[in-house]
């Protein structure tokens, strides 16, 4: 039961991009201005590395990250580590579906709904994440298409409205900010710690990693791409423009005259980003299910995403004071998790005592 | 692989059959679902409405009063249940409060219906608004999505909500007549100087600091003043707002203003403030050739047919423009064509420089003699005489445009955008004083289209 590479570089490229078009260009554009393309930049070189990093790791060996983790540290540390995951995996995903049920409410009604619209989600979260990994890729396979169509027609209905003067002139936003506009984005950022936990479950074959790593720039490129026409579009607006990219194309002169064309096109993005938002759900109870031992993924699944939709209606009236947090601490997390626990997975034995004699 | 894939399935069977099977149970999970999704359907908890009952704003008119509270009157289209025809009315609902969030909420309790003006095409912004800031007044619109930026805005001469109540020509629909005259074609025209919310905001929040948008006249059918040279428009006499002036209690078609806050509209079960001949039964025409304009989000004044000509083609893509100019002692109106203007700033030995740069390609459209058949056919060659009569207009409309920026200090036309953006190191010595230091270049070149 393996996942193919061609999916692994799918969700390396859609997913990568879907789960930065919500809330990442504004918050960027708030923290970095019109210099806003160079943090992100920085952050996608950073990852990018990190990504390479494990990619090639896999072209060293079969096995998965828990069996490396379990032939140098035992099965207990191996367990703990994984249990470390799982919480990460866990708190990543909150932010990310705080958006998507803002997204869904502000976006799919004209009136106020109640959250109540949003609990669907949590039925099919627990669905998806109760399947084995492979499903992740077939998901993936569906998926990619769609997302090249639907953000391709997106930003070339917006296009004509960029102004590019806007980025003028270029790099006078003080380094500080810059950097400040890489931490308080680094949540947006998980990708090497999709590709530890597919390790092992793809078989590599030669240049395979150069094919992940370059898929990976391609999401960058398009997440690029994406933030020049937000911003380019618009300049000094754009710090308070929240889910711009269900906004951009209204811009477009024909939507005046055929209506919200649009929609469909954000409808096939919105599939995209839930399974983009699912993966974390879905690693987080692979990653319990792991640590615990325990193979059952359907009750996993369903205790977590019982707690993610606990988290959700409990905690919606205070979910800027949890955004804060998340900007000004989860940076320490992501590097560990996303940076520095990829590299140091080189130091893992790769082989075992035996295959050595 | 095919063989190690089946070792693996036969490995795990006997460790899944140990295990909880849900798919024994996942008929009756399923049919818990499509339970729970029916009674979340039709007890309306997926926030569905029933387009039938509900109103959707299609325009928001802005005044204010000398207390400082806001008068907001929303053109409201309701659809009606029809089996063919029209089956939408259009009305008008008044809220007022110190903000036009108040306004709205007022008018969200008349009409039963909570809108987030999605479907807002037009601001209209009446005259008594020239005293306060303006983008205190519209903040609403920019906060957490409440409208879409596209929404077209304008001041308007006299009390938007009676400009809202009046009749028109073109459209049964007030909001939809006012915004024919602010299209994208007029605009590319050079006739309008269109705005939505978007560009006022980024006109408004760049280091100019200055915006403006179109002003909306009334105008009489039958009232066009006699004469002109081509940017006249019907009414000018009795509707003109003053240049720059305060208040003025509007033209045609205008009541006695004022606003009575709370008051419902047209078949919303009030009484709307407009009188006098406000709502008079005579549809109207709509013109928008002046332009409003705000420094600092604050009033300034209003530009005249040709200053705003002149804004028009530095800021738009202009396709085809008319341009009436007199040579040899005759009028003419030359059609521009392949219109290409823009300004740009340098410093050239300490002075800052602004160039402004026009290019057109004229042909005669029309001229005040007698028409010659025969030599119709030689109008797109142009006499030189002509081409400079029509150089020298354009540089005039340009220098009225250039002395009412210098005068007021509002730059509408973005020199110090241009100052900050391409001549960085300069921002900080020029920013204060460039628009009465500043050189201007003119380089007009109008030649004839063959």
């Amino acid at each position: 039961m393996r996942i193919d590479v061609r999916q692994i570089c799918f969700i390396m490229f859609a997913y990568t991009a879907a789960t930065k078009l919500l809330m990442y260009p504004t918050i960027l554009s708030q923290l970095c201005g019109r210099d806003l393309l160079f943090s992100a930049a920085i952050s996608f070189l950073i990852e990018g590395i990190a990504v390479w990093t494990v990619a090639y790791l896999c072209s060293r060996t079969d096995k998965t990250f828990f069996q490396l983790l379990q032939g140098t540290l035992g099965n207990v540390g191996a367990r703990i580590i994984f249990g470390f995951f799982a919480v990460f995996f866990f708190l990543a995903a909150i932010i990310p579906v705080f958006e998507q049920e803002q997204y869904v409410h502000n976006i799919f009604y004209d009136t106020i709904p109640s959250i109540g619209v949003f609990l669907p989600f949590f039925i099919f979260a627990a669905y998806a994440a109760g399947k084995r990994l492979t499903n992740i890729g077939r998901c993936a396979d569906i998926c990619f298409p769609i997302f090249l169509v639907s953000i391709v027609f997106l930003l070339a209905m917006a296009f004509p409205e960029v102004q590019w003067d806007d980025f003028l002139p270029v790099l006078k936003t003080p380094a500080t900010k810059i950097l400040r506009g890489v931490s308080g984005t680094a949540l947006n950022f998980f990708e090497p710690c999709w590709l530890l936990m597919f390790m092992g479950r793809f078989k590599y074959k030669k240049g395979d990693a150069a094919r992940i790593t370059f898929s990976y720039a391609g999401g960058a490129a398009a997440v690029l791409l994406f933030l020049t026409v937000f911003y380019g579009m618009y300049g000094a607006v754009a710090t308070s423009r929240t889910f711009a990219v269900a906004r951009m194309s209204l811009f477009f002169p024909a939507i005046e005259t055929l209506g919200r064309i649009d929609i469909i096109l954000l409808l096939a993005l919105e599939i995209v980003m839930l399974f983009a938002v699912v993966l974390n759900i879905q690693l987080a109870t692979q990653c319990i299910s792991d640590c615990a031992g325990w193979g059952n993924l359907k009750i996993i699944s369903v205790i977590v995403n019982t707690a993610m939709l606990l988290i959700l209606v409990f905690t919606e009236s205070i979910y800027n004071s949890i955004h804060l947090v998340y900007y000004k601490w989860a940076w320490i997390a992501v590097i560990i998790f996303t940076v520095l626990i990829p590299i140091l997975a080189w130091a893992l034995k790769r082989r075992n005592t035996n295959e050595k004699q | 692989m095919k063989s190690n894939k089946k070792d693996e399935n036969t490995v795990k069977k006997p460790a899944m059959k140990s295990k909880l099977n849900l798919s024994k149970f996942s008929v009756l999970v399923y049919w818990l679902i499509l339970l729970v999704l029916l009674v979340m359907f039709f007890t309306n908890d997926f926030g569905l409405v029933d387009i039938h009952k509900t109103s959707i704003i299609t325009a928001v008119a802005i005044d204010s009063d000398d207390d400082g509270e806001v008068l907001v009157t929303a053109e409201i289209a309701v659809p009606q249940p029809s089996q063919s025809g029209e089956n939408i009315k259009y009305t008008q609902v008044q809220g007022s409060g110190l903000t036009i969030a108040d306004a709205l909420n007022e008018i969200n309790a008349k009409t039963g219906f909570y809108p987030k003006l999605q479907f807002c095409k037009l601001i209209l912004i009446g005259e008594s608004c020239r005293g306060k800031q303006l983008f205190r007044m519209l903040g609403c619109f920019y906060r957490k999505n409440y409208s879409e930026l596209t929404a077209l805005t304008a001041m308007c001469e006299g009390n938007a909500y009676d400009m809202l109540a009046l009749k028109s020509n073109v459209s049964n629909m007030t909001s939809e007549a006012i915004r024919k005259v602010l299209s994208d074609e007029i605009e590319k025209s050079a006739n309008a100087t269109s705005a939505n919310l978007k560009k006022i905001a980024a006109m408004q929040y760049s280091q100019s600091a200055a915006c403006f948008m179109p002003y909306v006249e009334v105008n009489k059918p039958g009232e066009s003043e006699n004469g002109g040279n081509g940017d006249n428009v019907g009414g000018e006499g009795s509707n003109s707002g003053q240049q720059g002036g305060q208040g003025g209690s509007g033209g045609s078609g205008q009541g006695q203003g004022g606003g009575e806050s709370g008051g419902g509209g047209q078949g919303q079960g009030g009484e709307s403030p407009q009188s006098g001949s406000g709502g008079s039964e005579q549809p109207v025409e709509f013109s928008a050739r002046k332009t409003a304009y705000f420094s600092d989000g604050n009033f300034v004044g209003i530009l005249d047919e040709q200053q705003a000509f002149a804004l028009a083609v530095i800021s738009n893509n202009i396709r085809i423009a008319v341009l009436p100019c007199d040579a040899d002692d005759i009028h003419y109106t030359l059609g521009l064509r392949n219109v290409k203007c823009g300004v740009d700033l340098k410093v050239e030995n300490g002075v800052p420089v602004l160039s402004v740069k026009f290019s057109a390609r004229a042909q005669i459209q029309g001229a005040r003699v007698k028409v010659d058949l025969q030599k119709i056919i030689a109008d797109d060659a142009i006499p030189a005489s002509v081409t400079k009569g029509a150089e020298t207009e354009v540089r005039a409309r340009f220098e009225d445009l250039l002395k009412a920026v210098k005068e007021s200090g509002a730059d509408i036309i973005g020199v110090k955008q241009l100052l900050y953006k391409k001549n960085y190191k300069y921002y900080d010595a020029f920013k204060d004083d460039i628009l009465q230091r500043m050189r201007v270049d003119y380089k007009i070149k109008i030649t004839s289209v063959s």
